[in-house]
């Protein structure tokens, strides 16, 4: 695998060069600062823009055309990444190998054509493709609860700290929606194309000269200031005592979830500490969470930790009945303590170092995991593969239970079912 | 060690019939990754089937297979499975279909090791009483965790209203009452019945000796006292063409925009089954899909969010295509879909553009050990073999014949559940 910078002054492109995949991913990343009422907005233009194009001027035809080049894929996204949102458009094809020469070329003038030709004129996009959108978004930010984990989610980091980009909605805010419409939206475009900081990252059997001038042909971004900092935010204010929401829904099954967070914590302890860590306490069908609150006290079905290093948090998810609540809550809380106690095994901690390490080489196996993985090392200084498996190892007993006792408690958020209703969830008319 | 070439995805395979019965696949690919699934041929369609030296049909509780899929991780003595496995640096999960139960692992390295866990943990289960009861909580939330996503809901209760006998109206985990009934003795019949070699199959895909693969298993079964068997008889059901229910209305506090899904009910005849299942998913996605005008109509209109999704599900004797869309306008939308479907008419254009698609989409699968390994158990389980040259298989579908298959689609026969927001609904 080799792997090019070239930096310039209006892109980034980063070319992976392997023999080991017959598809080649590309990747076109659109950065700036994390704004509240930019995400609706964003959203809108992923969604907007793979609705149609100039020379493709429904979704229908662009389906058509992608049949032709050989079933190529393409989507979009919008995420935080830490202070930053990243807007990303993905294609993925086959190559030219398995289909026909000039693919390669078609391939990645159809990303020109979503990025550079898209489907609007002086009053804006196209009013079909917006309206698509727009009610794709809307019904979708009104039904948040259909989904009772992710929007307990959204909830806990809410209580933990509104109002910051650690709580911030990724899929935006109705009223941000609703102060959009298509000559704004087109004119954020516009903004977007000429002032976000752009990388575009190819992986597969190809070469970079060649990539490099495809992309010059069909990207024809313009100069831009190409500087960024640091992705990292770290929680200010520490509160004095732990906040207890509940909400009520109908629901079979409650959802627990908890945030702790973590006080000044090194960033040797965030990339790696916490990475192990979380593999003990609630990373894997062998922790801590599983063993004892599933395995052994049959509390749940589900439970797992995550750990978020980019804004200091960890969070705790469980699926309990209602009445459980007290015992699920001691037990997890107990979970943790545990760890800061240091009651935990050596061989533990090897079990979740050579999981990390597996995980990187399968890593390899797959595309898009590696974009990522150079994605990582672009935006947050992460280190390359090999130093990665060095810094791992060097995590120790010690370090663990020191980065456990930076965790405190923040907030417990309790979206609770109505057990007794249970059966009444669903009713027939 | 047979070989063979697997053309579409450009791999060999090898495989192995063992003197116990059981069937070994391996599919070297280069990579680090190497995934490996150990399957029996049981799930929630194999409900009433006569248990090992038994003579009489024994009906078991709703939701064993997949209880048992829990269980099977239970030993007696020695290393719990899964603490076997990340010592080892290696995913371990399992899941239960319609169709069979799958026990799996996934990583780097080790792989022999690991193969030999696998064939033994699965062949040594060790069930009590106790541990029966204590799985019950577990699998009460797994099944609550489902009941509430309303899309679930909605096929679920879609399959109860089409189908009146298959198992297919049934949840795969069965529900929290029927759970509640299962044994340690249930367990132990379905095991001892399903759970025999030659009932089952490996497949071992990734960067691998396939001859010290093979040499492994074949190992490891001599070890262990199998005894030759007949293939287990299941109860078969003689399930009607009609649906149970035309249509029906659920409502729920938990949904926010209302959803349609339309159930139609297909017998396969005198049609080659697999084909024919192939020519319903063209046919509903001609109709229906991402390149369709009604789609494209329908989102102008604003009148539904987002696609509308197609599943074809195999009940023995019958397809039941399920058809879902989230919509605020749920009569009208259904009126349309009818209409558009009972058009059958497809261009040979359209079919031969579809039909391009299926030969890319096999260079997709050959790039990921799991798509490739899920493609040919998939076929086992269905045709009882694996396709070695699947670009022919897909040259032989003919527009000729998928005209004639179309044409007689039964597209009056269908169930339609809407789910209403509760406070919507009066």
């Amino acid at each position: 695998m080799q792997y090019t910078k070239i930096a310039q002054n209006n892109y980034n492109l980063h070319v992976i060069e392997t023999d080991k995949y017959k598809t080649i991913f590309l990747k076109v990343n659109f950065k700036r600062k994390l704004k509240k009422n930019e995400i609706a907005m964003r959203n809108m233009l992923v969604n907007v823009l793979l609705e149609s194009t100039e020379n493709y001027p429904t979704k229908r035809l662009m389906e058509i055309e992608t049949e032709e080049l050989y079933e190529l894929g393409y989507r979009g996204s919008n995420y935080a990444s830490g202070k930053y949102s990243i807007l990303g458009l993905d294609e993925i094809f086959l190559n030219p190998k398995y289909t026909e020469e000039n693919m390669l070329e078609k391939s990645i003038a159809f990303m020109g054509e979503i990025l550079f030709h898209p489907h609007a004129d002086e009053t804006g996009f196209d009013s079909v493709g917006y309206d698509i959108a727009y009610h794709s978004l809307e019904d979708y930010l009104s039904s948040l609860k259909e989904n009772p984990d992710a929007y307990a989610s959204i909830r806990l980091l809410e209580e933990v700290e509104p109002n910051t980009v650690l709580s911030y909605r990724s899929c935006g805010y109705p009223e941000d929606l609703k102060n959009i419409n298509r000559k704004k939206l087109y004119q954020y475009y516009q903004k977007v194309l000429q002032e976000d900081i752009v990388d575009i990252f190819v992986i597969g059997n190809i070469k970079v000269k060649q990539i490099e001038k495809l992309i010059a042909k069909y990207f024809p971004f313009q100069e831009r200031k190409m500087e960024h900092k640091s992705h990292f935010y770290h929680v200010k204010n520490q509160k004095e005592k732990v906040t207890f929401t509940r909400e009520e829904a109908s629901l079979q099954q409650s959802k627990l979830w908890m945030a702790y967070r973590i006080k000044n914590a090194t960033d040797y302890e965030l990339r790696y500490v916490l990475n192990v860590f979380n593999y003990i306490l609630g990373g894997s069908p062998n922790s801590k969470l599983f063993v004892n609150v599933r395995e052994k006290n049959s509390l749940c079905y589900s439970i797992s930790s995550s750990s978020q290093p980019l804004v200091s948090i960890l969070t705790i998810r469980a699926g309990i009945n209602a009445s459980e609540y007290d015992r699920a809550c001691a037990l997890i809380l107990e979970q943790v303590e545990d760890i800061k106690n240091g009651k935990f095994e050596e061989e533990e901690i090897q079990n979740a170092i050579t999981t990390y390490k597996n995980s990187l080489k399968s890593f390899e196996d797959n595309a898009e995991s590696m974009i990522s993985l150079y994605a990582g090392m672009e935006y947050l200084n992460s280190d390359p593969i090999e130093k990665r498996i060095e810094q791992i190892k060097k995590v120790d007993k010690k370090q663990i239970q020191q980065l456990a006792n930076k965790c405190v408690l923040d907030t417990i958020f309790f979206l609770e079912g109505n057990e007794e209703n249970e059966k009444e969830s669903f009713e027939t008319l | 060690m047979k070989k063979n070439h697997l053309k579409h995805f450009d791999l060999d395979l090898y495989q192995e019939t063992l003197p116990n019965g059981l069937l070994i696949n391996v599919i070297p690919k280069e990579g680090n990754n190497i995934y490996v699934t150990f399957i029996t041929r049981y799930g929630s369609f194999h409900n009433t089937f006569i248990p090992y030296q038994q003579k009489k049909y024994y009906e078991a509780p709703m939701g064993v297979a997949h209880f048992l899929e829990h269980k099977v991780f239970e030993q007696k003595e020695g290393e719990d499975p899964f603490v076997f496995y990340t010592r080892n640096g290696a995913d371990a999960n399992a899941s239960t279909s319609y169709l069979r139960t799958c026990y799996l692992f996934s990583g780097p390295g080790h792989v022999c090791e690991n193969i030999e866990y696998l064939l033994d943990f699965v062949q040594n289960p060790y069930f009590t009483d106790e541990n029966v009861e204590k799985e019950k909580g577990i699998i009460e939330q797994e099944i609550k965790m489902y009941e509430d996503i309303p899309y679930w809901k909605l096929l679920e209760r879609s399959l109860e209203n089409t189908l009146q006998k298959h198992p297919l109206r049934y949840p795969i985990a069965g529900t929290v009452d029927s759970i509640r009934k299962i044994t340690k003795e249930d367990l132990y019949t379905c095991y001892d019945t399903f759970y025999h070699p030659s009932n089952m199959f490996m497949t071992v895909v990734g960067n691998v000796d396939p001859k010290e693969v093979i040499e492994t298993i074949q190992n490891n079964q001599a070890k262990k006292d199998y005894q030759s068997r007949e293939p287990v008889k299941i109860k078969q059901v003689t399930e009607p063409d009609t649906v149970v229910k035309k249509e029906d209305t659920v409502t729920s506090d938990n949904v926010e925009i209302p959803k349609l899904s339309i159930a139609y009910k297909i017998p396969v005849r005198d049609f080659d089954k697999q084909k024919f299942h192939f020519f319903l998913n063209f046919y509903f996605d001609l109709r229906l899909g991402s390149t369709s005008l009604l789609l494209e109509r329908l989102r102008k209109e604003l009148a539904i969010t987002g696609e509308i999704s197609v599943d074809v599900m195999e009940a023995d004797q019958h397809f039941v295509c399920v058809v879902s869309v989230e919509t605020k306008k749920p009569e009208y939308v259904c009126e349309e879909i009818d209409k558009e479907l009972r058009l059958k008419q497809v261009s040979e254009e359209e079919f031969n553009r579809k039909r391009k698609t299926l030969k890319s989409g096999c260079v997709y699968q050959s790039d990921s050990v799991y798509t490739i390994a899920s493609h040919v158990n998939s076929q086992l389980l269905r045709m009882n073999t694996i396709l070695l040259d699947e670009y022919a298989w897909i040259d032989s579908l003919k527009w000729k014949e998928f005209q004639k298959a179309i044409q007689s689609l039964p597209l009056e026969n269908r169930s339609v559940v809407t789910l209403l927001k509760k406070s919507e609904s009066l």
